[in-house]
């Protein structure tokens, strides 16, 4: 009984592990390597999934504390990350209040509008209040793939929801 | 239509205020702290530089620590396959240090010429001050789409300024965009915001600017120049930080730079701590 429930609180902990081992370790999801234009923002896919699905195991303070320290790794200005990953999550609850079934689809099309409103926000101040240059089309490529990779990690992660986690309501 | 907007304006105070359960904190609060954050961070006085630079030291280590998996599996791989070839590799280098063997004469024939052209020119010879280089360890090489640098494991302790030049193997890498105590950020030639003026082969002067991808591109090329496969950039060391005629890279057939060092596979690099000491920046 005992040694399920530490199974149970080791699954329900896995996406904010990931999201900080994400944040802090070397890893990354620029693929430009293995395809010239293929990056993507894996961070916010797996905030909006979690928010939306499970708002219990990912709390806001965990978020926003991942993103300081993806500012810090990433050399961005403090806070910018932190600022992104919020409108998500106010994205993603809003979403949640006022939906009762979401459907891949629908989850599919608001992640969009969260996306632009948390990009619009992170470039816009690191446009205005940073000496940092970026080009205009590796944020498009970047919002197309981060897009266009969504169902793929949507399934994979309620594959892992419903094999893994328990309940919420157990 | 008002049974809506009430809909709507409770979702989305909801949304913003919500607190309880797993949420200790708002929306909106953690959004204002984040503000304020970002603001002290650019705006802020300067005593909240050395707490970003204490942070900064501290994450670095703890992102070095946790990367440390991706980086020995991979070295784990390739130190079973060397083992594999360990014979062919031997006969291979047995070659090779015959070919070495008869190019040394030649190099170093060359190398006195050189020392001799350069005082001739009076320049500096990148070699002199050797003692005002320091080696670094690169901490942390995370790819971003948005901004390629790398951390390395010398900071202010060691000398190490905003502006000083990175080599590897004489090569250029790039410059210190961020010092910390213990750590500093090097800003690589391919990025976006990296511009440094360069000779070619040719005599030629042009910008070489980070493209964001691997290869950097030139730019203020004299108008009828024809960029043509194989010329040599050299730092032309206009703008007094890099040292004039530390190599860079060879052009190719698209116009852009392969540089002599893949910013991908930096492990080791050097600092050098002459042209800040000098006030030259």
């Amino acid at each position: 009984m005992a040694r399920n429930s530490i199974m149970n609180k080791l699954y329900n902990g896995g996406p904010l592990f990931l999201l900080y081992y994400l944040c802090i370790s070397e890893i990354d999801t620029n693929l430009e390597k293995v395809f010239e234009i293929f990056t993507l923002n894996f961070q916010i896919i797996l905030i909006y999934f979690w928010v939306i699905k499970r708002p219990d195991i990912m709390a806001n303070g965990h978020i926003f504390l991942a993103g300081l320290i993806n500012d810090v790794v990433m050399g961005f200005p403090l806070g910018l990350s932190s600022l992104s990953y919020l409108i998500i999550i106010f994205v993603g609850t809003y979403v949640r209040n006022k939906s009762v079934n979401t459907t891949i689809a629908s989850d599919w099309f608001t992640f969009l509008l969260a996306m632009i409103f948390s990009n619009l926000l992170f470039f816009s101040l690191l446009n205005n209040f940073s000496d940092l240059m970026f080009s205009f089309t590796k944020i498009g490529y970047n919002i197309f793939f981060t897009l266009f990779m969504f169902p793929v990690f949507w399934l994979l992660f309620n594959i892992y929801q419903t094999t893994f986690m328990t309940n919420r309501d157990a | 239509m008002s049974v809506s907007r009430d809909d709507f304006s409770i979702a989305f105070r909801s949304a913003l205020l919500q607190r309880g359960g797993a949420q200790k904190f708002s929306v909106l609060s953690l959004t204002f702290l984040a503000l304020v954050i970002f603001f002290i961070d650019i705006y802020g006085p300067k005593i909240t530089k050395p707490v970003r630079a204490f942070i900064n030291d501290v994450v670095y280590r703890i992102t070095y620590l946790a990367s440390t998996p991706t980086r020995v599996f991979p070295k784990a791989g390739d130190t079973i396959s060397s083992y594999m070839n360990i014979r062919e590799e031997n006969k291979r280098l047995k070659a090779e240090i015959e070919k070495y063997k008869s190019l040394e004469l030649d190099v170093e024939f060359l190398a006195d010429e050189n020392k001799n052209l350069q005082k001739i020119l009076e320049t500096e010879y990148f070699n002199k001050n050797l003692t005002n280089i320091v080696l670094a360890k690169v901490l942390v090489d995370k790819d971003s789409p948005f901004l390629k640098s790398i951390i390395i494991n010398k900071g202010t302790k060691n000398g190490v300024l905003k502006g000083m030049p990175v080599t590897m193997d004489n090569y250029l890498v790039g410059r210190i965009v961020e010092t910390n105590y213990l750590s500093s950020r090097v800003l690589l030639l391919n990025d976006l915001n990296s511009r440094i003026p360069v000779t070619l082969d040719k005599g030629a002067q042009a910008i070489l600017s980070g493209s964001g991808l691997t290869n950097p591109i030139l730019e203020y090329l004299p108008e009828d120049f024809d960029t043509v496969e194989g010329l040599s950039v050299f730092a032309s060391g206009k703008d007094g930080i890099f040292t004039s005629g530390t190599p860079i890279g060879k052009t190719n057939s698209k116009g852009t730079v392969n540089l002599f060092v893949d910013p991908n596979q930096l492990s080791f690099v050097t600092v050098n701590l002459n042209i800040q000491n000098q006030g030259k920046l």
